[in-house]
């Protein structure tokens, strides 16, 4: 392995909580799906990293699963940031909060 | 003649109830009252018809057994002695007359079909006390009585105090029919049966204590039923009754079972002479008491339910001075004058366009004199006329109670000569009030019924003459009570004719003193002029007063303290604490799930943050 895992981590820890920083400082949903994005990557490169220094297959197969389930989640989040747009005219999150307990 | 018979006696009332009772409200007005009186009626003729199975030792005779057990056995079995058999003679015989008079006076009542039924019943539980051959029958009987008088009290019942009325007496004879329940098992336990003669020939293997424990309790029944101290204070309320039935209460049923009880069970009752002594100072007392309140009454009612309760405690004075013959006498006289003054005052109060008030009558005696000379025939014998029923009866019990002293009972003698004084007064009172002078108020012309005018004569007769069922000896009389009764007369009296004369010549001299004193205070009428006597008088001694201050309040204050202070307070107030604070506690973590998405990914946040700090505190410790 030409790149430390250290390395590895280290960047992918970063994308993770530069990922959720988006998340959290932004109020459009949009934003916040990509900030989602950019976590499960950071996850997904530090699934791969561990799966070439341990030279075990498995986490590269997790990261495969994973990509799907973030197409199937991206291409249903984007239908509902569609369908909330047409309905409300805005994406901003603070404004859909009927679901309070 | 065939024993079993001796049922019809209390069974035809009964029926008689229960014919007005389910089919009453279906049948005409004269045949429920035509029914009632038919039933009574026929129980009295079939008693006149059995009247020798009485004579000596008596009949008893068994219907069928009502409760048997473990040594235990109660009868539906009569009783018929010279005792019970006199006692119903006088029951069904005055209860006849007043269910007549009642025919009268209930011509314009709407539900009279209740009222016959309820008369009936308290006839037959009357009878049922009066014939029973064991307590336990008797002491049915002795419940019967108290429910239908709750129902006969607060027969209006529309009207609120009349409804209190009647349930006050239900509730403080109950006080004392604890107390003979009571009695009544304990004798059981002592000597193992329950029957009226068993109990009566065992009591000699009673312990001394215990009998006069026994006495004692059978006494505090008495006094429930009879109204003596302390129980008396339904008696006055009683008067919210329909007139009949005041009669009825007075005369023939309910207060005169606690004596006709002391009586019976007289064989138990005479081996503690504590016990007696405390009957005649409860019977003196009593008969004081009411005597003072009768003096400043304003209701005619009222003035003769205290005379009831007063001369019911010279029959206790004569039971306790052993005297049972005269106490009976007394009881007998008393119930035909008794029923007389009520009948008498029920006439009265329809002259009056019912005007219970004696301050506001005055006059009747023009009004309508047959009236008068009823009502005075019934005063007169209340009173102590010289001669008449009341006088001797009286003067018996008097004599006894001074002859068996000294002690206790000389004191009661006392009192009862100081109350024969006030009944001379309060009734001569009441005669002038009522009868004297001119009316008071504008009437309008009455006609009473035949039916409640035609009823006195035969009661003024017997009240009037009923000397003669006990003349004593020193009078050329034989004492035909008391030898009828035989074993059942009480202690044997011993005393010359010269005390006897010198005690009559005192209550003759009572009786005129009491007269003139009414006469010089009530031949005019002197106006309403209260004072603070006359109200504490009129209030009874403020013996309601004093139950609802002694008794009541505190009763009601330690429901209020279980209610308020335990149940709402405590019980609750922990349920509720916990309750709200649990509601509390939801209503925070509720405020989580604010539904913005900002919060949930903030708690993410925290999870994860508290996760790498887990993972962190890990790693430090290896």
């Amino acid at each position: 392995m030409i790149v430390p895992l250290s390395h590895v981590l280290a960047f992918a820890g970063a994308m993770f909580f530069m990922g959720l920083a988006c998340v959290l400082t932004r109020r459009n949903l949009i934003m916040i799906l990509i900030g989602v994005e950019i976590m499960i990557n950071g996850a997904g490169l530090a699934l791969v990293g561990g799966s070439a220094f341990w030279q075990q297959v498995d986490g590269q197969v997790l990261v495969i699963l994973l990509m799907a389930l973030t197409s199937a989640e991206v291409s249903i989040s984007l239908a509902m940031v569609v369908y909330l747009q047409r309905s409300r005219g805005t994406l901003n999150a603070n404004r859909f909060k009927e679901m309070s307990g | 003649m065939k024993a079993q018979l001796l049922f019809l006696i209390p069974l035809l009332p009964l029926l008689g109830a229960a014919v007005n009772g389910l089919l009453g409200m279906k049948l005409p007005r004269a045949v429920r009252g035509g029914v009632a009186v038919a039933a009574v009626a026929a129980s009295f003729a079939v008693t006149c018809l059995l009247w020798p199975l009485g004579h000596g030792e008596g009949t008893r005779t068994v219907l069928g057994t009502w409760l048997a057990g473990t040594g235990l056995q109660a009868d539906f079995g009569i009783l018929f002695d010279p005792l019970s058999a006199s006692m119903a003679l006088m029951v069904t015989g005055v209860s006849t007359l007043i269910h007549l008079y009642a025919v009268g006076y209930m011509n314009h009542e709407e539900d009279t079909a209740r009222f016959f039924a309820l008369l009936n019943l308290f006839v037959f539980a009357m009878l049922t006390i009066v014939l029973a051959d064991n307590l336990l029958l008797l002491f049915l009987g002795w419940e019967g009585v108290g429910f239908c008088s709750y129902g006969l009290i607060g027969f209006w019942y529309a009207k609120l105090e009349n409804a209190a009325a009647g349930r006050k007496a239900f509730l403080v004879t109950r006080v004392g029919d604890v107390f003979l329940a009571i009695a009544v098992l304990w004798l059981f336990a002592a000597l193992g049966s329950v029957g009226i003669p068993e109990v009566n020939a065992g009591a000699g293997q009673l312990a001394p204590a215990a009998a006069t424990a026994i006495v004692l309790l059978m006494l505090a029944g008495a006094c429930g039923k009879s109204a003596q101290l302390p129980l008396m204070t339904w008696l006055p309320d009683a008067m919210a009754g329909p007139t009949p039935v005041s009669a009825l209460i007075h005369a023939a049923t309910m207060v005169t079972a606690g004596v006709y009880l002391l009586c019976r069970l007289f064989p138990v009752v005479a081996l503690s002479p504590p016990a007696m002594a405390a009957i005649a100072m409860v019977g003196a007392l009593t008969a004081f008491y009411a005597a003072t309140c009768a003096l400043a009454q304003r209701e005619i009612k009222r003035v003769l339910a205290y005379s009831t309760m007063s001369q019911i405690g010279f029959m206790f004075i004569g039971v306790g001075a052993g005297a049972v013959s005269g106490a009976m006498f007394h009881l007998f006289t008393h119930a035909f004058f008794k029923a007389l003054l009520f009948m008498g005052a029920g006439c009265v109060i329809h002259l009056c366009d019912e005007e219970n008030d004696i301050f506001r009558m005055g006059g009747v005696k023009a009004r309508s004199p047959f009236v008068f000379w009823m009502f005075l025939a019934g005063g007169l014998c209340l009173a102590g006329l010289p001669f008449s029923g009341g006088f001797f009866s009286k003067d018996g019990i008097l004599l006894a109670a001074f002859s068996q002293g000294p002690g206790w009972l000389r004191i009661a003698w006392l009192l009862g000569l100081v109350s024969a004084f006030l009944t001379s007064l309060y009734t001569f009172r009441l005669l002038y009030l009522v009868f004297a002078g001119q009316p008071r108020r504008k009437l309008h012309k009455h006609t009473l019924p035949g039916l409640m005018l035609w009823t006195l004569p035969p009661l003024a007769l017997l009240g009037l003459g009923g000397g003669l069922l006990n003349l004593p000896p020193a009078y050329g009389g034989g004492e035909a009570l008391h030898h009828y009764l035989g074993g059942l007369a009480g202690l044997p009296l011993v005393v010359d004719h010269a005390t006897e004369f010198a005690l009559a010549t005192v209550a003759g001299g009572l009786f005129a003193l009491g007269a003139l004193a009414a006469w010089g205070r009530y031949r005019a009428f002197p106006g309403d002029q209260p004072n603070r006597v006359k109200g504490f008088l009129l209030a009874g001694w403020q013996a309601d007063a004093l139950v609802e201050r002694s008794l009541l309040r505190p009763f009601k204050a330690i429901g209020r303290f279980c209610w308020q202070g335990l149940d709402v307070t405590m019980i609750e107030g922990i349920l509720g604490g916990f309750a709200s604070f649990s509601q509390r506690q939801g209503d925070l973590l509720r405020k989580l799930t604010d539904g913005r998405l900002s919060t949930y990914l903030i708690g993410f946040v925290w999870g994860l943050l508290v996760l790498l700090g887990w993972f962190l505190l890990v790693l430090a410790r290896h």
